[in-house]
């Protein structure tokens, strides 16, 4: 008996040695209780160098767990990462409704423009609705080439396109098997999909696909960005990170593959752009965002057949026309949507009430745009900072002809010399 | 008692006996250790300003360590939390008088009104209480 009292003496001593042990090599806790959230947790035990992720989300505000989900009060880190949502990326569309949404941040009315979520889950870049009709109707799968299916299924109960859901694409329903090695092949370029593998397609997919900047290729970026170690969000976003989906090489229809191109773009000029293909200087200076919006890019809310249905700026949004300036405000309400993006990309332009800035034919403010006391305009590079100053069509020596008003005519007389 | 007395039995009993007291000590410490556990303090809600002479009339002061202004009118003292109403960020001062969200730009009046959403609410309007020792109190709870 005093054998067995001993034995079981000696083992509860180890044991608690043993806690203590284990107790004195844990991290000493490093508190967050964030303003948001009222909870404590430690994520910065271990993440305290980690960068603000961007000035909208200081993390004494938001901390971590808000957005990524996780153990607040776990020191391990195999126990504290558990329960991520999206892992590295909670943004991921399959949990951004989780992570981002709300209504009081990127899950809000459509009036408030704060519906970024909705926005984006039916738009043309996440749907890639374009691309699936064209092929299945190329391959004798649909009888037009209006949208029926999507990499997701997706409902849009407030349509102004007329188009009220879009079903998943499932390539095993699909009877031709072009279109399974469509699936295969030619899937890997919207925002619910993972890249491509090698640097020149580094991005995460959803939000983050766009607003955490991780291109590699041009110019050369960190390999902490490759590696998918990059935590900022910014709208600030240049167009390589565009260029990891765009402009990568072609899809050949005959074998239904992706041929992506050989060189290794450099020259944003001479070697970027598909050859073929005419560009004004505006289009090899400024950064895609600079003159494409939020709603063409993110979405507007409807389902859209295509990018064409969506992609409607044009050189004549900024320039006019002969006959027609372009479409222009003054700024007099102080909430204006204008300067709550421009205060968002902080730093590339200070508006002020009484500014008179561009605007597309819908109404979307250009806010890095002004126009200057003489007429003539200002643009500010979103990405770059970089100041550009134009002037409009009307009054200049353009012989464009009345019916030729779209960029493609612009292209005849001034695409750059290649 | 010399050394040849000390018998296996009375090494072993001696053995026993120190493990369970060693082990009886641990536990114990263990739980005074639960049992006296200090868990992270709460965020204080009542905040010293120190004398009211620091507060001149007209003055208008900025307390980053609550954060909150303390605004001294000729109607008295009284104060701002400059926790913004969208989502708890803290809200600078502006050109104009006024505050500014850095976070998603809210704006509001020198009195807390909302001027610019996306914050609906105005700041919160805080408790300031002068003491008969001449200090400056504010509450914000």
């Amino acid at each position: 008996m005093k054998r067995t009292i001993s034995f079981a003496a000696g083992i509860l001593v180890l044991a608690l040695v043993f806690s203590a042990w284990a107790e004195a090599r844990r991290p000493q806790p490093m508190p967050l209780t964030p303003t948001l959230t009222g909870e404590t947790e430690y994520c910065l035990t271990c993440h305290a160098d980690l960068e603000e992720i961007s000035p909208s989300h200081p993390v004494e505000t938001y901390g971590c767990v808000v957005c990524h989900g996780g153990e607040r009060l776990a020191l391990d880190a195999d126990l504290a990462h558990s329960t991520m949502r999206g892992g590295k990326n909670p943004s991921d569309l399959a949990v951004v409704e989780e992570s981002c949404g709300g209504s009081d941040c990127h899950s809000g009315q459509a009036a408030d423009e704060r519906d970024h979520i909705q926005r984006v889950l039916t738009s043309v870049q996440a749907t890639y609705a374009g691309a699936i009709a064209n092929i299945r109707y190329t391959f004798g799968a649909q009888p037009d080439l209006n949208a029926y299916l999507g990499t997701r299924a997706v409902q849009d109960t407030t349509t102004q396109t007329g188009i009220t859901s879009l079903a998943a694409f499932d390539p095993a329903r699909e009877t031709n098997p072009a279109l399974q090695t469509f699936a295969e092949n030619c899937l890997e370029c919207h925002l619910n999909s993972e890249p491509r593998p090698g640097d020149e397609y580094a991005r995460f997919s959803g939000c983050a696909a766009c607003h955490t900047p991780t291109a590699t290729t041009f110019p050369p970026r960190s390999r902490d960005a490759a590696e998918g170690l990059v935590h900022t969000l910014t709208t600030a976003i240049p167009y390589t990170q565009c260029n990891t989906c765009h402009n990568r090489g072609n899809y050949d229809l005959r074998t239904m593959t992706f041929a992506p191109r050989d060189d290794q773009p450099a020259d944003r000029i001479h070697d970027y752009y598909q050859p073929i293909a005419q560009f004004t200087r505006c289009e090899w200076t400024l950064d895609c965002i600079d003159c494409h919006t939020r709603s063409e890019s993110m979405g507007d809310g409807d389902i859209h057949n295509n990018q064409k249905e969506i992609q409607y700026v044009q050189c004549r949004t900024c320039h006019g026309t002969l006959d027609e300036l372009p479409h222009t405000r003054t700024l007099t309400d102080p909430n204006d949507l204008a300067f709550r993006l421009a205060a968002l990309n902080q730093g590339a332009r200070h508006l002020e009430l009484g500014d008179t800035i561009i605007v597309t034919e819908t109404g979307e403010p250009l806010w890095n745009t002004r126009q200057l006391p003489d007429g003539t305009f200002e643009l500010v590079g979103k990405a770059t900072r970089q100041y550009f100053t134009f002037r409009p069509v009307m009054g200049t020596a353009c012989e464009q002809k009345p019916d030729e008003q779209e960029s493609r005519y612009c292209h005849q007389c001034h695409s750059a010399e290649r | 008692m010399n050394e040849k007395d000390v018998t296996r039995r009375d090494f072993l009993k001696l053995i026993t006996n120190g493990l369970l007291t060693l082990s009886g000590l641990l536990g114990l410490g263990g739980i005074f250790r639960f049992l006296t556990y200090q868990t992270d303090p709460s965020p204080p809600t009542e905040f010293d300003l120190g004398p009211t002479t620091n507060y001149p009339d007209g003055s208008r002061t900025v307390l980053p360590r609550v954060p909150a202004v303390l605004l001294h009118t000729k109607d008295g003292y009284s104060a701002l939390s400059l926790v913004c109403t969208h989502l708890g960020c803290t809200v600078n001062e502006d050109d104009s008088d006024g505050y500014v969200c850095p976070c998603h730009t809210s704006r509001f009046s020198a009195n807390g009104s909302v001027v610019r959403g996306p914050a609906d609410r105005p700041l919160r309007a805080l408790r300031v209480e002068e003491h008969d020792d001449g200090r400056l109190w504010l509450y914000t709870a």
